[in-house]
């Protein structure tokens, strides 16, 4: 099979959202010979790039999203070991680490946003709900991370992102890292006043701003 | 209906899964089969349904939905499962009045029917938007609570301490919950309506021990107020949920069985929230044995509920549940204009005409997503109180052509909506009394252009 035809393969069987097609896919590239780095930059990236292009439009939502996302993390299982095999790192567009602040139980739209951007392309440590603020920075140090991301719902809780930054400001790592901040809660104004990097209003926002902020 | 400790009980014993595939395994695939089964689909353009053999395959995929997926509880990673006979007789046993208040304010809201259009709805203003200042958020309680079509009110949220916003369970947090609660009281107070309910129990509270705190007799909440439950994530049932509902069933308040699903979350479209906003009404009932129903769906990225498919959405699940269940309900808009704009107006016009006639109660709606502060403004909700009430007059079918018409006006703001007005910048802040001319002007042309399609929104 041509490359090309190999490439759409891939990129349909994420865009289908369908696991075992694109565990096949990934198996008969690789023994095709395909570089397993094309085979994420020139076919699951495309595909996932489409999944998120129909998630902004509301073509599908985040039950498929989960979906397609599970199928490309199922995918890196295979690839992750042939490209360090070949010496490579399989660096991705950038770490993130993740989480609802202290105090905060809402998940869902973290959820949408980790989905995100894991289907963008990049590496994400999701801490999950009601993160204590140095269980952002210990991870942040831990996997060298690009950006710190912090999600709040609650006007109670939205200090937990204050105090992250001024966490960050008295150990001296402030510049380490991008920090971004969202959540119902939140508001540009908020943000700016806190001293984040960014503030987006929506996950598929979060995604190209994080991307202009790390590029 | 079985009784509360095995409803708790049931958090304890079902089946253990995580939450990922409590999600994957059960709640999505189950929710997408029903979908499929009762066939259920907008054809994406009706606002309100008038199809009640449609309605009514919502309210079994509701059903189904709950005795084939379960719920789920975080804090021990079991799903809470529910026979469907257990689900069947709740439904049956299910509240369809709820009594509030004290006094000569003491009044019933009643679960309604769709097309219900000689019964007086229950009407309820207000919202628990951010407020800044002690004097605005007096002023707001005495004027929401002054106007006489009003029955019961939610008040706003009060949260700053000496300067400071209490941070969630911090100490401050429990003691600026009994300062909303105390200044709502004496709001109410001024009004010369002290019986009159506040059904919003407790705005600035979001833990169990600030909530049991300010429900304290002694700073002037009671049971015959509201108190609000709700349900943290898709089909999710915490234990600070159930803890209230320990609480608040031992005093036997009234208790407001809130939900917020989410289109584009795992509920998907319209169809899936139509299903799962039902779904929550019988879970409201069955397991925090509400009185009554806080539906509040919204839009994932937009935070708000204007949107066509979601108005659709809620629209049937007040239909689904005014048919076969008649539990007390009232919906709360989040919508993007922000106070005193005509999107506003508009944007509440059309969902008051899809919820009323389908069996909701009135309630107005917050303003720019509930995240301006100081933005609840009373003559808005009074205005908006006035469009429920003469939405209630109407037949669905007669509502469909002029929610079709408002829709236009709106919908194409929604993703950038109309930034509006403050308390401070409508009222006089000595005679409390409209300062500014040109919010008059907005709301009195919008009651012009709505009279114009039809609808007559008389001044009360």
């Amino acid at each position: 099979m041509a490359d090309e035809a190999v490439f759409d393969q891939l990129k349909n069987s994420i865009i289908d959202q369908d696991q075992d097609a694109v565990l096949a896919a990934v198996e008969g590239a690789l023994a095709g010979g395909v570089d397993p780095r094309d085979v994420i930059s020139k076919g699951l990236l495309p595909g996932l790039n489409v999944i998120g292009e129909q998630f902004e439009c509301e073509d599908i939502f985040l039950p498929e999203l989960m979906q397609a996302a599970l199928a490309f993390q199922a995918a890196m299982g295979i690839l992750e070991p042939k490209i360090r095999e070949l010496g490579g790192d399989g660096r991705k567009k950038g770490k993130i680490v993740l989480g609802t602040v202290k105090g905060d139980l809402h998940s869902i739209g973290k959820n949408i946003l980790r989905l995100l951007f894991e289907t963008s392309g990049f590496e994400v440590y999701d801490l999950g709900i009601d993160v204590d603020l140095f269980k952002f920075i210990d991870k942040a140090a831990e996997v060298d991370a690009d950006v710190i991301a912090m999600s709040a719902l609650l006007t109670t809780t939205l200090v937990g992102q204050r105090d992250v930054i001024e966490a960050l400001r008295d150990q001296g790592t402030r510049d380490k890292y991008k920090v971004i901040v969202g959540g119902g809660a939140t508001t540009p104004q908020w943000a700016e006043t806190i001293g984040a990097d960014g503030w987006s209003a929506n996950a598929y926002d979060a995604v190209n701003l994080v991307s202009k902020l790390v590029s | 209906m079985i009784d509360l400790v095995e409803v708790f009980d049931r958090a304890e014993t079902g089946p253990l899964t995580s939450e990922t595939d409590f999600y994957m395994k059960r709640y999505v695939p189950k929710l997408q089969e029903l979908i499929a089964r009762y066939r259920i689909k907008w054809d994406k353009e009706t606002i309100i349904n008038t199809d009640d053999d449609l309605n009514d395959r919502v309210f079994q995929a509701a059903v189904d939905l709950l005795a084939e997926a379960g719920a789920y509880c975080p804090e021990t990673n079991r799903v809470m499962q529910f026979t469907r006979d257990e689900i069947l007789r709740a439904c049956e046993e299910c509240p369809t009045a709820a009594t509030f208040g004290e006094g000569r304010e003491r009044k019933v809201m009643y679960g309604r029917r769709p097309d219900s259009t000689s019964e007086r709805p229950w009407v309820h203003v207000g919202g628990g938007i951010y407020t800044t200042d002690e004097q605005i958020y007096m002023d707001t309680v005495e004027k929401m609570a002054s106007f006489t079509i009003v029955d019961s009110v939610s008040v706003p949220s009060i949260l700053h301490l000496r300067g400071k916003d209490a941070r969630v369970r911090s100490p401050q947090e429990i003691l600026a919950a009994l300062k909303t609660v105390r200044l709502a009281r004496e709001g109410i107070r001024r009004s010369g309506r002290a019986g009159l309910p506040i059904i919003n129990g407790i705005s600035a509270a979001s833990q169990p021990a600030s909530m049991f705190a300010a429900s304290y007799p002694e700073f002037g909440l009671r049971p015959s107020d509201g108190f609000l439950i709700d349900f943290l994530s898709e089909m999710v049932v915490g234990y600070e949920a159930l803890q209230k509902v320990a609480f608040y069933n031992s005093i036997s308040a009234n208790i407001g069985s809130t939900s917020t699903p989410l289109f584009g979350g795992y509920a998907g479209g319209a169809e899936g929230v139509a299903v799962t906003a039902t779904c929550y009404m019988i879970m409201g009932v069955l397991i925090f044995r509400g009185t009554y129903h806080y539906n509040a769906p919204l839009h994932s990225k937009l935070h708000l509920s204007a949107t066509k498919p979601l108005i659709w959405a809620i629209a049937i699940s007040n239909a689904a549940v005014g048919r076969n269940m008649q539990y007390p309900m009232v919906n709360l808009p989040y919508l993007g204009g922000g106070s005193g704009t005509k999107q506003y107006h508009y944007e509440m016009a059309c969902y008051m005409l899809a919820v009323v006639t389908s069996g909701g109660n009135v309630f107005s709606g917050h303003p720019a997503m509930a995240v301006q502060a100081d933005s609840l403004v009373p003559d808005d909700h009074k205005f908006h109180a006035e469009i429920g009430l003469a939405a209630a007059k109407l037949t669905r079918a007669a509502a469909e052509p002029l929610a079709q018409k408002l829709f236009p006006l709106f919908g194409e703001k929604l993703k950038d909506p109309d930034k509006g007005l403050t308390f401070q910048e409508v009222y006089d802040p000595k005679t409390k009394r409209i300062a500014n001319d040109e919010y008059l002007r907005v709301m009195e042309d919008v009651r012009s252009e709505l009279a114009a399609m039809g609808l007559e929104v008389p001044v009360s």
